[in-house]
């Protein structure tokens, strides 16, 4: 009993018979770590039977519709505010209901990250201090400062368009608008900037062996948020030109995120594939890469040689895909996240010396 | 005013610093009698978690967890010898590493993790709100969060306290205590640590040759978490224990991770820049 090679443990499976040779010889030498193999077949781990080294995330589905919702919401206040900005006048009219959007889109947000709370009695203990080394910390900070400029915005573009009477009108319009824009957008580039590093700063290795799902994140909530905008711009007719305005800018989106997404998946390697491979594939190829990144620019490459009319629908097309496709990465990255925690060899992959 | 804050508050001064205090567990001397689980769970009024049999040696615990705050390990190793085959049995109580740097800690949002004088880390079970955030944050898996139903303290995060309430009345923790064969050892971290070399040494010399400290300051398994204030005498390699090579400690790439989301974010910001100014001519 000095040392010398023995095997690991052996799963639930009986262990050999004496005489049958030794256990698992290949994989005792530590020569090569065949761990999945023989994982599937019943046989030894590199570790400690079959256990996950991580825990399994406790979250449930409030937390990626909190990131879609949050995540689009920040992205349609950053598009109206740079619209408000750079654009025409025409563009400044159409993109200002972009913040009806964000104020729409943040409203639920509250509720959401309350709900997934084990004591949701306790969300304000979140508040009691400022810690922005924690992702969570500064999120809660930044959603209860987000919300609000963006009701506050939205109700002084109300009050300019005459949807406030009396002196609701006159409180929207004391609303500072350019530092409500200037703010409000740092605030939403942090929300939509911070779920995917949040993820990232754990150690379950789906989220944290690439470090650019933080990026991937911020892409889609400005893809599907710009989307949120055009597709209200279709709907109230806004005129042509600014409608293809909002659908390179978009496009220019959608690429981004195909770009960083493949870096993504390239940096995780064999980590990714409860999510290219597993039960949540589905939903990521069809839902979060097709829907959500090729077919809406796909649409827009059509509607740019298109008539008038089929410009709008398409647009409005492209609009949806977009933030479906949205919510399908979050949730399907999310998801294959939980599963990821309980692979053993990604684990040890993740912390390899 | 600072008064009145802290008065409004409720803000105490924190207790003065003491010295470090921890566990050194030697597996070497493990017998698996599970002593440690059952007092640990007498003396913190933890729950049973079932009695479900995992088929897996006589391991029924499984893995640490909101209610399992010491847990005992039985591997089983075999080895062929000519036409025998050798077996041999490792056993290991599993608990909380109290790191030095601790990832739980520095997750928390609520501030509910604390380090207390004795250096270890610490859930107070009034603040924290069970975000679960610290849960796959710990590179042990060790922290987890009672469910929303449960008969015990429902819904926060809990893990081993080094029986915070014991240290307060200079008691040695329950789990110690009861060993029987001082596999698990307390007391100040410093003079556990010159124990352990010594008894490294003791077992090289005897030819125990895979054997090898974890969770030391100079072993690299500190490397980003930090010593870890319970740390172990293990007879394999860490992967056999489940126990990861180097854990992660997430702030080290967290700047990165913010630095792709401000890129991405900025290039965004400039287009929409550029598209937008292109409409006003």
């Amino acid at each position: 009993m000095t040392g010398g090679n023995f095997s690991p443990p052996r799963g639930n499976s009986p262990p050999p018979l004496a005489g049958e040779g030794p256990g698992l010889p290949a994989h005792a030498s530590g020569a090569s770590a065949p761990s999945e193999r023989l994982r599937r077949s019943g046989g030894g781990t590199q570790g400690y039977y079959d256990y996950p080294v991580v825990r399994r995330p406790v979250w449930t589905w409030e937390v990626p519709a909190y990131f879609w919702l949050g995540g689009l919401g920040a992205g349609a206040f950053v598009t109206a505010s740079l619209a408000q900005t750079f654009g025409s006048a025409d563009d400044r009219r159409i993109a200002a209901d972009g913040f009806y959007v964000a104020a729409a889109a943040l409203l639920p947000c509250a509720p959401l990250l309350i709900g997934d709370l084990g004591r949701p009695d306790r969300f304000h203990h979140m508040l009691r201090i400022f810690k922005p080394l924690s992702p969570m910390n500064l999120g809660a900070w930044t959603l209860t400062g987000l919300t609000p400029l963006a009701f506050a915005r939205g109700a002084s573009h109300a009050a300019d368009t005459g949807l406030l009477h009396g002196p609701l009108r006159a409180i929207a319009q004391l609303v500072p608008r350019r530092l409500t824009e200037v703010l409000g957008s740092f605030l939403s580039l942090t929300l939509a900037g911070y779920s995917g590093v949040l993820l990232g700063a754990t150690n379950v290795p789906l989220w944290a062996k690439s470090k650019l799902l933080g990026g991937v994140f911020m892409a889609s909530a400005l893809s599907s948020g710009s989307a949120a905008v055009s597709l209200q711009a279709a709907r109230r007719g806004a005129p042509e030109a600014t409608l293809h305005r909002l659908a390179t800018l978009e496009s220019a989106a959608s690429l981004g995120e195909m770009a960083i997404l493949t870096g993504y998946l390239v940096q995780s390697g064999k980590a990714a594939r409860p999510l290219t491979t597993g039960r949540f594939a589905p939903a990521f190829w069809l839902g979060a890469v097709f829907a959500g990144g090729l077919l809406p620019l796909l649409l827009h490459g059509v509607a740019r040689r298109g008539h008038s009319r089929t410009v709008r629908s398409l647009s409005t097309a492209a609009a949806m895909c977009s933030m479906i496709g949205s919510l399908a990465l979050r949730w399907s990255i999310f998801e294959a996240g939980k599963d990821s925690s309980e692979d053993q060899s990604a684990s040890f992959d993740l912390s390899k010396a | 005013m600072i008064d009145g804050y802290k008065r409004l508050m409720n803000l105490e001064e924190p207790p003065p610093p003491k010295k470090a205090k921890g566990f050194f567990t030697d597996t070497s001397l493990c017998i698996g009698c599970k002593a440690c689980e059952v007092a640990c769970k007498q003396w913190n009024q933890l729950p049973a978690d079932g009695f479900a049999i995992t088929g897996n040696s006589y391991d029924n615990t499984g893995h640490l967890g909101a209610t399992t705050w010491r847990h005992v390990q039985f591997i089983e190793q075999a080895k062929a010898n000519g036409s025998r085959q050798e077996q041999r049995w490792l056993m290991m109580s599993d608990v909380c590493k109290h790191c030095a740097n601790a990832a739980c800690l520095e997750a928390c949002p609520t501030g509910a993790l604390v380090r207390t004088e004795f250096d270890t880390v610490y859930v107070q079970q009034d603040i924290c709100n069970g975000c679960g955030f610290c849960v796959p944050a710990c590179p042990f898996g060790v922290i987890d969060r009672a469910p929303k139903e449960s008969t015990f303290e429902v819904g926060t995060a809990h893990k081993c306290t080094l029986c915070y309430d014991r240290l307060k009345d200079d008691m040695t923790p329950a789990c110690a205590k009861s060993c029987p064969t001082a596999s698990i050892q307390f007391g100040d971290v410093e003079e556990l640590q010159q124990r352990a070399r010594q008894r490294l040494g003791e077992l090289k010399a005897r030819g125990e040759s895979t054997a090898r400290l974890y969770g030391m300051p100079e072993g690299h398994e500190a490397a980003e978490v930090g010593p870890l204030h319970a740390f172990f005498l293990l007879l394999d390699k860490p992967k056999a224990y489940n126990l990861p090579e180097v854990p992660r400690l997430p702030r080290k790439t967290m700047a990165e991770r913010y630095g792709w989301s401000a890129a991405v974010g900025l290039g965004f910001a400039m287009v929409a820049a550029l598209v937008f100014r292109g409409g006003r001519q």
